[in-house]
């Protein structure tokens, strides 16, 4: 069985959005997989829904033989504690410093006390600056992280993550908000770090060329549907033509 | 129908009667009014001469011996003021934690609950909420302080409410997602989003508190007002002059200082 089997998968926002038509997506151990697919097409959507960011309708999320969608509150924090997150927007706390920032992610396994006061355990703060170091942020730990470049900031956000010793990563977009230079180097260092630490990764994208270059297998996704779901080395340019042909009929080429 | 895109909207003439009307009427209300509670339950006969007027304004002429005595009352103002800030600040987070449609914990009971007790606090007056604690709790400056509180309360938790709405939801989603509780979600990732506002919320306060604690006293709630009360009972007038410059005094200088931390804020 798969890590992570996500089956007959939907969604339908509270504005009548139809954001999953039932979709089955599976990660195996040490797999990276993309899910590709343009605005609107549910690939955020259904990053969110693996850790009930947003609220699937109906399907099941099954994460190491615990099936996420049947948790209650608590037992949903105790899941989510094995489920990094990694953002678009990188979704840092601005006024906190880097290591504080990297140290947030910790928070699910602290004390409520110790994580209002920031009084973290000091085998965290070692992990966290040597997670810095792995991520090439060191030098800026004490910084503010609004004071960081986007790279940097994505790179926080990463550290942030591995700091929960993951089961799994959820990458939405890591590059979208990063010149395309930058966004290969990030996706170049979440490519090596999952390979070093063993952990699969379920990354969303809307370039074909980073699906590609990236990840073992490609779900290829469109209006909340599942197009396509190979292995990498033989999706075939058709495949991939089809989810911007279609997107060159479509309204729904905007923003990102 | 060019005509009329072309002619000035304000110059077509059913509107110009009607704001016509619209002014006339509400010059009407007003001189009514006005001619009812000013002309006609004026005293005027008691009034006396201008010459009068300006005798009895030069009693209020600072006695200037008396200020010592003053400066011990004018401080506890400010303490007043102070804890009753502080008292504020500690109900009003809770208070915005449930005021805040975005996080509340249970939208239909906590959300009107938050808002209740803010719209409760901001529209009694403070001397009301004296005279109520000094009927509690007798005379002194506890009721004063707690007066404040109440008072303060409201517009703290309501600014502090409104910036958590205005929060940035990504970074509440990034701690949300680490499986931290509700407790640290709020203390990670929203607190550090509003302080700033909140900081400067407090000061604005603080600086309306001063104001306010300088006429507490005359229900009893301590401080200043309460020397100011009894100046007047006993027709000191030239003390209750030098009162009133100290008032001002500690007013401008809170203002000032106040303005100047908030400028250092922004």
């Amino acid at each position: 069985m798969a890590l992570l089997d996500i089956s007959r998968l939907k969604k339908t926002y509270g504005n009548g959005e139809i954001a999953l038509k039932g979709v089955d997506v599976s990660v195996e151990a040490q797999e990276v997989v993309a899910l590709l697919g343009l605005s609107g097409s549910g690939k955020s959507t259904l990053l969110r829904c693996v850790n009930r960011l947003v609220e699937p309708d109906s399907g099941q999320i099954v994460l190491d033989g615990v099936d996420i969608t049947s948790l209650n509150k608590s037992s949903l924090r105790n899941a989510r504690r094995n489920m990094g997150m990694i953002f678009q927007e990188f979704n840092l706390i601005d006024r906190l410093t880097v290591l504080e920032n990297v140290l947030a992610g910790t928070l699910g396994v602290t004390g409520t006390l110790r994580g209002i006061f920031r009084a973290f355990h000091g085998d965290d703060i070692q992990r966290a600056l040597e997670l810095c170091e792995r991520v090439g942020i060191i030098d800026h730990t004490r910084k503010r992280a609004d004071q960081l470049s986007g790279g940097q900031r994505q790179r926080v956000g990463i550290a942030r993550a591995l700091m929960q010793h993951p089961k799994i990563l959820l990458v939405d977009e890591p590059t979208s908000a990063l010149d395309p230079k930058i966004g290969r180097e990030v996706m170049d260092l979440l490519k090596s770090i999952t390979k070093e630490a063993h952990i699969p990764m379920l990354v969303s994208v809307h370039d074909i060329v980073l699906a590609k270059n990236y990840s073992d297998r490609i779900v290829g996704l469109q209006g909340g549907e599942k197009i396509f779901d190979q292995p990498t080395a033989s999706v075939e340019a058709e495949a991939l033509d089809q989810i911007y042909h279609e997107a060159s009929s479509q309204t729904a080429y905007s923003s990102d | 129908m060019t005509d009329y895109a072309i002619a000035n909207p304000l110059r077509e003439p059913k509107e110009t009667f009607r704001r016509y009307a619209i002014f006339g009427l509400c010059a009407i209300i007003v001189l009514a009014v006005g001619k009812d509670i000013i002309i006609d339950k004026t005293d005027w006969e008691r009034m006396g001469t201008l010459q009068e007027m300006i005798k009895t304004a030069l009693f209020f002429v600072p006695e200037w011996s008396f200020f010592p005595k003053t400066v011990l009352p004018l401080l506890e103002t400010l303490l007043i003021a102070i804890w009753g800030t502080i008292l504020a600040v500690v109900v009003s987070v809770p208070i915005a934690y449930l005021a805040a449609r975005n996080i509340t914990p249970l939208p239909w009971i906590t959300y009107p609950l938050g808002r209740g007790l803010i719209v409760l606090s901001r529209s009694t007056h403070e001397i009301i909420f004296a005279l109520i604690y000094v009927s509690a709790l007798g005379l002194g400056p506890l009721p004063g302080i707690l007066a404040l509180a109440t008072r303060s309360v409201g517009f703290l938790a309501k600014t502090t409410a409104e910036a958590i709405e205005n929060a940035n939801p990504g970074p509440i989603e990034a701690i949300e997602a680490t499986g931290a509780n509700r407790v640290m979600v709020f203390c990670f990732g929203v607190i550090p989003q509003i302080d700033p506002i909140l900081v400067g919320n407090v000061i604005f306060q603080l600086d309306i508190n001063i104001r306010r604690a300088s006429i507490l006293g005359l229900v009893g709630g301590g401080g200043i007002g309460l020397m100011f009360a009894e100046v007047m009972q006993n027709l000191q007038y030239s003390r209750a002059g030098v009162i009133v410059v100290g008032i001002t005094g500690m007013v401008v200088i809170g203002e000032f200082i106040s303005n100047r931390i908030r400028q250092r804020l922004i």
